[in-house]
Order: structure tokens, then C-alpha cells, then sequence
């Protein structure tokens, strides 16, 4: 059987109880880094099922293609991301010169908050996921055009040249 | 009557409580999320012909967007960047997230400087955005686009409490936060005023642990 999904451990969760070493029929799970073994994992899903803490998941080798979006969507979410970017930098700008403890909070939530809402913006203005053709392409227009003499170009280099991007397996 | 939370969706019924909602003191809270009186809407007592399913317009999906053609703001790739590293956490990818993550960070501190925001900058923007929601949301139901209804749903509730708990700092000033610590929910940005954080996120019901505490100000 062609294997679509592999095993996880969040570490965080994860309480060393250990039973997912004993159901693991291949030892992928016995790992020195507490990292499941990603190669020798058959995607079987015991361990998964065995653990107490429910520290194991399964995720899909390959994930479905982001549903595609339309001009219209992403052109109305641009005016919600474009003032909620001016709203954070308020934001951030007033916390920063405020003598008030009160007010310092407040806008660092406030900017918190706006951040988180505009990654969800964004999220579906038609880049869903890390390794869609869409953050490819993002990407790339970096690499060629880095928007200043200081950007981190080597960085977006190494993510270009690791990340299984969508299309790119076969 | 019946007044419902337009946030978390709390129900205040005047019948069971014994005080009218007009008679609460102005610095009542909702018990849920902590909104004020304010975000409170009367429950219309017989349901309404539901006018929403049959006179919407069917879906009619557009042109499909063609991400080469859009020019995106500094603040716009942070939000992007810092998404992507979000994505690839999840995905149990921890070198590319720290990489999109040095990314986000890059763009964050290369965002242009707003010099001479105010309090009444952030508010009128917060009022602004309430304003735009429904059209927004109006244009993705019609493009059948559930993903973003999803999200524009959590976001609406989200600025609605931002937008009242400004108002409630023009009123009660540096009072506002006594014996309070801000929490902000690190998966909807709910935020929320209370000596702990809620036991689940009234928006997107997350439990307690996801919500982050807004540190004070580290002495210079
Ligand atoms: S069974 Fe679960 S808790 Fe125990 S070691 Fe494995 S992952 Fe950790
Ligand atoms: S899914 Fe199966 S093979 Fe993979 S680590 Fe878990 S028990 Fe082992
Ligand atoms: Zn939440």
C-alpha cells in the first residue's frame, strides 16, 4: 500500500509515557530526539491510537490543493487587511510613546489582535497553505526582486530549496 | 425581552433575571466575554421570516484571482510571512517556520512608521472596518467562498470588542485596567479584560492555555 500519511509527536504533549514504543511495528517512534523517524514511518496510525496523552497525529504526506479564490474575494478582503496593517502600526507606534501602563497594553493588544486577524486575511486571499504554487511564487518574486539591499535573501533562498512545494513531487 | 451578546452570543433574559436590561448599570459586562452593554442587541421575540435564504442572490462565483498581478504592502507580507510560519508549525516544520518567521519579523520592523497616530485614529479605523463587514461578507457569500465567511465572521466579533473597549478607555482611562490583565487569544485575537483568561474564547472557543497575557512594559 502506498503510504499517504505519517506520524507527528508534539513535544509539548508528549508525557514520555512511552507506549507508542511498544505498538510501533517498525521502531520509527524510538528515536533519540523524541522526532518520529518520518522515513521509517508506515503511517499505520497505532501509535497514534496507543498514546494516553493523544501527543501523536497523522499528517497527510501530500495535502490537498487549496481551494482556488476569486478576484472579487480577495479584492474585498484587501480593504479589510490594508486598514487593519494601518490599525496595528497605530498601534504599535502609540505603545511605543505612552507614558500610560494602561494605554501601552491596550495597544499592544490592540496590535496583537490585528496582526492574528490579518493572517487570517491573508490565509484566504489565496495563500492557504506554506508549500502552495502561491507562496512559491511570493517567494520567488523575493528572491528576484529583494525590496531592499538589507533583506534576508539568503533566507527565502533556503525555503525555496527545502519546502516540498505542491506539484513539484512527481 | 431577550438581549443577546453580538460577540460571544450570550443571552440576557429579563424574565429569569428579574432586572430589565435598560436598569443595569452602564458598567455592567457581559459574563462571557466581558463586552460592555453597549454590544448587547434586543432578540426580535418571534423569529423573523428567515429573508436572508430566499432573497440572496445565488452564488455566481467570479474570475479567479491571479496572485502575479497583485502588488502587496510591506504590513501586508509580515501578516502573510508570519502566517506562513503558523502553517508550517502546524505542520511539524520547524526550520521554515523560524525561517518565515526571521521573514515576518524583517517586514514587521521595515513596516513605514506612523509618527503621529492617536487613540482617535485606532478607533475611527475600528469603526470603519465594523462598517465594511457586512459588504464584505455580502461579496464572498455571493462567490460561495465559506473559507472567508468563516473568517470574517471570527473578525467582525474580534473588532467589535476592539472597538468597545476603546470606547470604554475614553471613559475610564488609566482605571480601566485595575486589578484586570489584558489576554489576547492567540488563535482569533479575541481580547479580553480579567484577573485570569476566560476558560474558552467566547469567538472561536479555544481553550484558556491559547490565550497570551500582555506583559507590562520592560523598565528601560
Ligand atoms: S505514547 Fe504519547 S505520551 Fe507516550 S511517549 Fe509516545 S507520544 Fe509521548
Ligand atoms: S504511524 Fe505506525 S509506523 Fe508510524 S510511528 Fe506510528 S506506529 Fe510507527
Ligand atoms: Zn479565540
Amino acid at each position: 500500500m502506498k503510504k499517504t500519511r505519517y506520524a507527528v509527536r508534539n513535544l509539548s504533549l508528549c508525557t514520555k509515557d512511552c507506549l507508542c514504543l511498544y505498538v510501533c511495528p517498525t521502531g520509527a517512534t524510538d528515536t533519540e530526539d523524541s522526532i518520529i523517524d518520518r522515513d521509517k514511518c508506515i503511517g499505520c496510525g497505532a501509535c497514534a491510537d496507543a498514546c494516553p496523552s493523544k501527543a501523536i497525529s497523522l499528517v497527510p504526506l501530500e495535502m490537498p490543493l487549496p481551494q482556488p479564490k476569486t478576484e472579487a474575494v480577495v479584492q474585498a478582503l484587501d480593504v479589510l487587511t490594508s486598514r487593519k496593517v494601518a490599525t496595528e502600526q497605530a498601534a504599535r507606534s502609540i505603545a511605543g510613546l505612552t507614558e500610560s501602563d494602561t494605554l501601552y497594553k491596550l495597544m499592544r493588544a490592540i496590535s496583537e489582535s490585528s496582526r492574528i486577524m490579518e493572517e487570517d486575511l491573508m490565509r484566504e486571499s489565496s495563500y492557504m497553505l506554506p508549500q502552495s504554487e502561491n507562496a512559491r511564487a511570493f517567494l520567488q518574486a523575493l528572491a528576484a526582486n529583494p525590496p531592499a539591499a538589507d533583506f534576508p535573501v539568503g533566507k527565502v533562498e533556503e525555503l525555496l530549496a527545502m519546502m516540498p512545494f505542491q506539484g513539484e513531487s512527481e | 425581552m431577550k438581549f443577546k451578546c453580538t460577540i460571544c452570543g450570550y443571552i440576557y433574559d429579563e424574565a429569569q433575571e428579574g432586572v430589565a436590561f435598560a436598569d443595569l448599570p452602564e458598567t455592567w459586562q457581559c459574563p462571557w466575554c466581558g463586552a460592555q452593554k453597549s454590544a448587547f442587541e434586543p432578540v426580535a421575540e418571534e423569529a423573523p421570516p428567515q429573508e436572508a435564504a430566499s432573497s440572496s442572490p445565488p452564488a455566481e462565483p467570479g474570475e479567479l484571482f491571479d496572485p502575479s498581478m497583485q502588488k502587496l504592502s510591506v504590513g501586508q507580507m509580515a501578516a502573510l510571512c508570519s502566517n506562513l510560519a503558523r502553517g508550517c508549525e502546524k505542520q511539524y516544520m520547524p526550520r521554515e517556520a523560524a525561517l518565515f518567521g526571521e521573514l515576518a519579523d524583517w517586514f514587521t520592523a521595515h513596516s513605514p512608521k506612523v509618527e503621529d497616530a492617536t487613540v482617535m485614529d485606532v478607533i475611527s479605523q475600528l469603526k470603519q472596518d465594523l462598517a465594511d463587514y457586512p459588504e464584505v461578507r455580502q461579496t464572498c457569500v455571493r462567490q460561495a467562498d465559506r473559507g472567508a465567511q468563516r473568517v470574517l465572521v471570527w473578525g467582525e466579533k474580534v473588532t467589535r470588542m476592539l472597538s468597545s473597549l476603546m470606547d470604554r478607555y475614553l471613559k475610564e482611562d488609566d482605571a480601566m485596567l485595575d486589578g484586570s490583565e489584558i489576554w489576547v487569544c492567540s488563535v482569533c485575537g479575541f481580547v479580553y479584560i480579567g484577573a485570569a483568561a476566560p476558560e474558552f474564547c467566547p469567538v472561536c472557543k479555544v481553550p484558556a492555555w491559547k490565550f497570551n497575557k500582555i506583559e507590562r512594559r520592560k523598565p528601560l
